[in-house]
């Protein structure tokens, strides 16, 4: 057995042996108990996790217990004469140091798995809503934290302890060395220059706990809390061994060892300083954060959503909200991984640090302090400015990465039709390539030998036809759509292909143009410029469209005529004055709380020649996005379930009264159960002997 | 061979040792006598490694103890003036602990104790918390784990102080037991008692070895005799 095994073997063994060390114990559950009650009552409804919680309870009292523990380690050695014994023998001093260090350090961490013990008890029958879904692996990275923290006060309690002789004045030395005194500088660092909060956040100490607890791992926080905790340990050896050199002859050993010690501590900062400053912020993969509830809407957009999603966070790590939406991102990847949707991948890029990452989205258009959302060629930005909740989040990622339900794209023909498959000016191949590219299967349908509509068909699109559709053909077109069918037409004229009568049906009536003074290109085009506020035509908002002499869309009787699942909505995507030349027509939209439910969806674009491959090749326009949108949004998934559930919300479900006895359990009961058992334990071992 | 070369130390404004020579051959018991503040516990202290001195060596074998201090400990036997003990630890804890951390091997810790015990006279009381036990007893246990792993340097400080009869008696044939494969350094102010064990006994006396005196065939009470006169006189 190695003399550090057998140090920290007696210095346990020492300490459990003490009716003294079992109050302290308590002492500690019943303090962190009582404020972890106190945090529960404090963010009930608030959007926190009940493992920071935790953590940050424990972490607040883990310097007293340590300081108290590891008092007299070496103080007491020195106190009784024993430090000459100890001193006699073959062991180094690191290896009676490392020992100590780890006595103290496991007595601590027993003590914090106590604490886990008793408060995971006391809430799962107070508040079992907290604890559904939560495992003891939901608290690994909360231990971690407080296992680091409790490893850095360890090794520093050690070091004070030897340099004392009295175990008294190495308690308040220790507890004032990094329980008081790193609070009371932070204190009066934010009296006297109050912005510093927005830039640093909250004490380093505390903000470590947060994180990590959230599992939120920082390298250089980790390499931090290492190398201080080795630091302390080597100038701990260096004390020890200055209790040889009493001599005056020793003057240069002290000197070298005062030193060496002094050196270790610059070396710890400025290694510290370095990890710091390369520190990586990194997300501990196997950590459960299930306790976050989402909507019933972002649960099955995301069980939806397919292939993997990236999504970056551009912003400062010291931003204030870099923390909160690290969590919430965190979460919305755990509840992909479980729902079996996409995998998400989190990026964090801090614009002045990561410089390369920070400039590659720069020229991608993206903007400091914003969310961006990746998935094949798909990007959508959020900017955090406009908020980053789930409901915007859930949206960002149906729009990337939400694969149609229905993946063919049927395109009608036999009447004149703008074909799909057509290379050159007037063909439409570019924007089917498009589509085939987003994973949409681009097939023709003649609707007068079909039957019906076949069952994967995502969408019909009619572009341009110029003879009319047969009764036969509008009534099975129509038959589709009151099925919750969606349809994308190409007009070139009002009347073109006779369907004007069944758009009308639907909400919408085309009609021909009167455009006031127009934007023009060629002299015959029209440009436009102004976009309805939908998620189709929104994002296109400063770009332009370019139509070719335009048809115009008016709302119909039917709009707005019934009410329910019945109502038809109609809403202008882009419009030349008054003029509407793109518009949507919607039933059922409303009534989208029914999973049953698929509304009917129509857009209309004023053009035939909308997305030629003419059009698109020569001019300069937002024709293809205006035209994808429209697609995606007609066969994505819209028939999902109104916003519910608790959200991410701590919830206890408690009342007045069982909030005070689940704070007199936590504080009172359940440590004294425990100091009585611990008690009874000491008391059984002196009397054997 | 233990040697001690021209060993100085002092404190801040005190001078306790000055050029303090001598040597222990294997199985040699040497007696380490002064009055008060001689500087006896001291030089111990230094022959330990517990105190770093001014100047000179220790050799141990012909190494620097000084340099090769872990070695050295390796084969050090040492009792304090005043033991400090596990007082919470039962005896046979106690020296299973010491035994452990001097690193003995686990297979011969058992053997090990059961004869310190039994040449200590702590067979009856192995099992019992030290904290009840007497000065004398404690005294006892420090011996035995001084005497624990057999070290090939013994260094005891005072240690017959507070003994009964019959422990100075067991402490006697530990000493010449040990000094069959020890260098043994003793200090103490019981000269007579000493003599019984001790060949040689070195006088300190304003920080040098003011004699050094050969014990062979002589009598306990003389020994004392010559040792005081030196003491009160001077002549070596």
């Amino acid at each position: 057995m190695s003399p550090m095994r057998v140090t920290m073997r007696r210095t346990i063994g020492r300490l459990i042996n003490r009716y003294s060390t079992m109050f302290i114990f308590a002492g500690f559950l019943a303090a962190a108990g009582a404020l972890f009650a106190f945090n529960l009552s404090a963010s009930e409804g608030s959007e926190v996790s009940l493992t920071a919680i935790w953590a940050v309870s424990a972490s607040a009292f883990l310097p007293v217990l340590v300081a108290l523990l590891g008092m007299d380690v070496w103080s007491g050695e020195r106190d009784s004469g024993r430090i000459e014994l100890l001193l006699s023998a073959p062991v180094r001093e690191r290896e009676y140091t490392l020992g100590k260090f780890l006595g103290v350090w496991l007595l601590a961490l027993a003590a914090i798995a106590a604490f886990l013990f008793i408060t995971l008890a006391a809430v799962s029958v107070f508040a079992p809503p907290l604890v559904a879904g939560l495992s003891f692996a939901s608290f690994v990275p909360a231990m971690l934290a407080l296992a680091l923290q409790g490893m850095l006060w360890s090794a520093l309690a050690v070091a004070v302890s030897a340099l004392c002789r009295n175990s008294i004045v190495s308690a308040i030395a220790s507890i004032t060395l990094f329980a008081a005194l790193p609070r009371v500088l932070w204190m009066a660092l934010m009296e006297w220059a109050p912005q510093g909060r927005s830039v640093f956040g909250e004490l380093p100490l505390d903000a470590h706990i947060y994180d990590m607890s959230l599992g939120l791992v920082s390298t250089g926080a980790i390499v931090g809390y290492i190398v201080f905790s080795i630091a302390a340990l080597a100038m701990s050896s260096k004390f020890v061994f200055l209790l040889r050199l009493h001599g005056k002859g020793a003057k240069g050993q002290r000197a070298l060892a005062v030193l060496a010690a002094a050196l270790a501590a610059v070396l710890a900062v400025m290694v510290v300083t370095l990890a710091m400053r390369l520190g990586i912020t990194l997300d501990l993969p196997s950590v459960s954060l299930r306790e976050t509830r989402f909507s019933a809407r972002t649960r099955n957009i995301l069980a939806e959503a397919r292939g993997e999603i990236t999504i970056t966070a551009f912003v400062s790590r010291k931003d204030p909200r870099f923390r909160p939406l690290s969590h919430f991102l965190r979460a919305l990847a755990d509840e992909a991984t479980a729902s079996g949707g996409a995998r998400v991948q989190l990026r964090y890029v801090d614009p002045k640090w990561d410089l390369g990452a920070a400039g590659r989205l720069v020229r991608a258009g993206v903007a400091e302090e914003s969310l961006v959302f990746e998935r094949a060629r798909r990007r959508e930005v959020l900017p955090l400015a406009n908020g980053y909740g789930e409901r915007l989040c859930a949206s960002a990622i149906m729009k990337v990465a939400m694969p149609p339900q229905r993946r063919s794209v049927y395109w009608t023909g036999g009447h004149g039709e703008v074909s799909f498959a057509q290379y050159g000016n007037w063909g439409m191949s570019d924007i089917a390539r498009d589509l085939a590219r987003d994973g949409y299967r681009n097939l023709s349908i003649d609707l007068a030998g079909e039957a019906q509509v076949p069952s994967d068909c995502a969408l019909i699109v009619v572009a341009g036809p110029k003879d009319e559709f047969s009764r036969v053909e509008i009534g099975r077109l129509d038959a589709y759509l009151k099925q919750g069918g969606r349809l994308l037409v190409l007009l070139g004229a009002p009347r073109a292909g006779g369907l004007e009568t069944m758009l009308s049906g639907w909400g919408m009536r085309p009609a021909a143009a009167s455009l006031p003074a127009v934007r023009t290109l060629s002299g015959s085009d029209a440009l436009v410029s102004d976009f309805g506020e939908h998620s189709i035509s929104a994002a296109l908002v400063g770009s332009q469209i370019v139509l070719e002499k335009p048809v115009a869309f008016m709302p119909s009787a039917a709009a707005q005529s019934a009410d329910g699942a019945d109502c038809i909505k109609f809403a202008p995507l882009a419009s030349i004055g008054e003029v509407c030349v793109a518009a949507l027509s919607e039933r059922g939209g409303e009534a989208g709380k029914d999973l049953a439910i698929r509304p009917t969806r129509i857009v209309a674009i004023g053009d035939e020649s909308f997305v030629m491959n003419g059009q698109l090749g020569a001019r300069a326009n937002a024709n293809r996005d205006f035209f994808l949108n429209a697609v995606a949004y007609l066969s994505g998934t819209a028939a999902v379930a109104e916003e519910g559930g608790g959200g991410n919300k701590l919830v206890s479900g408690m009342d007045r009264a069982e909030r005070a006895r689940f704070a007199g359990v936590v504080t009172g009961g359940l440590p004294a159960v425990l100091l009585a058992v611990l008690l009874a334990f000491v008391c059984a071992r002196r009397r054997r002997r | 061979m233990l040697e001690a070369r021209d060993i100085s130390f002092s404190y801040p404004g005190r001078r306790v040792l000055g050029g303090v020579s001598f040597s222990v051959a294997p199985g040699e018991t040497v007696c380490v006598a002064g009055g008060n503040g001689a500087g006896k516990t001291t030089l111990l202290r230094i022959l330990a490694t517990l105190a770093v001195p001014d100047a000179g060596r220790i050799v141990f074998d012909g190494q620097d103890a000084l340099i090769h201090q872990l070695r050295y400990r390796r084969q050090l036997g040492y009792m304090q003036e005043a033991p400090a003990l596990y007082e919470e630890m039962t005896v046979k804890e106690y020296l299973v602990y010491r035994a452990r951390l001097k690193g003995e091997p686990e297979k011969r810790i058992r053997r090990r104790i059961f004869e310190a015990c039994e040449e200590c006279g702590l067979a009856g009381i192995v099992k019992s918390p030290i904290a009840p036990l007497s000065a004398g007893q404690k005294k006892c246990v420090a011996l035995a784990d001084a005497v624990l792993l057999r070290p090939r340097v013994l260094l005891l400080d005072d240690f017959l102080a507070g003994m009964d009869r019959e422990s100075r008696r067991r402490a006697g044939a530990i000493l010449a037991a040990a000094a069959s494969f020890s260098c043994v350094v003793a200090t103490g102010h019981e000269i007579a008692d000493l003599a019984a064990f001790a060949k040689r006994f070195l006088v300190l006396k304003g920080g040098t070895i003011a004699a050094d005196i050969r014990a062979d065939g002589i009598d306990g009470a003389e020994v004392a005799r010559r040792v005081d006169a030196v003491l009160a006189g001077g002549c070596r």
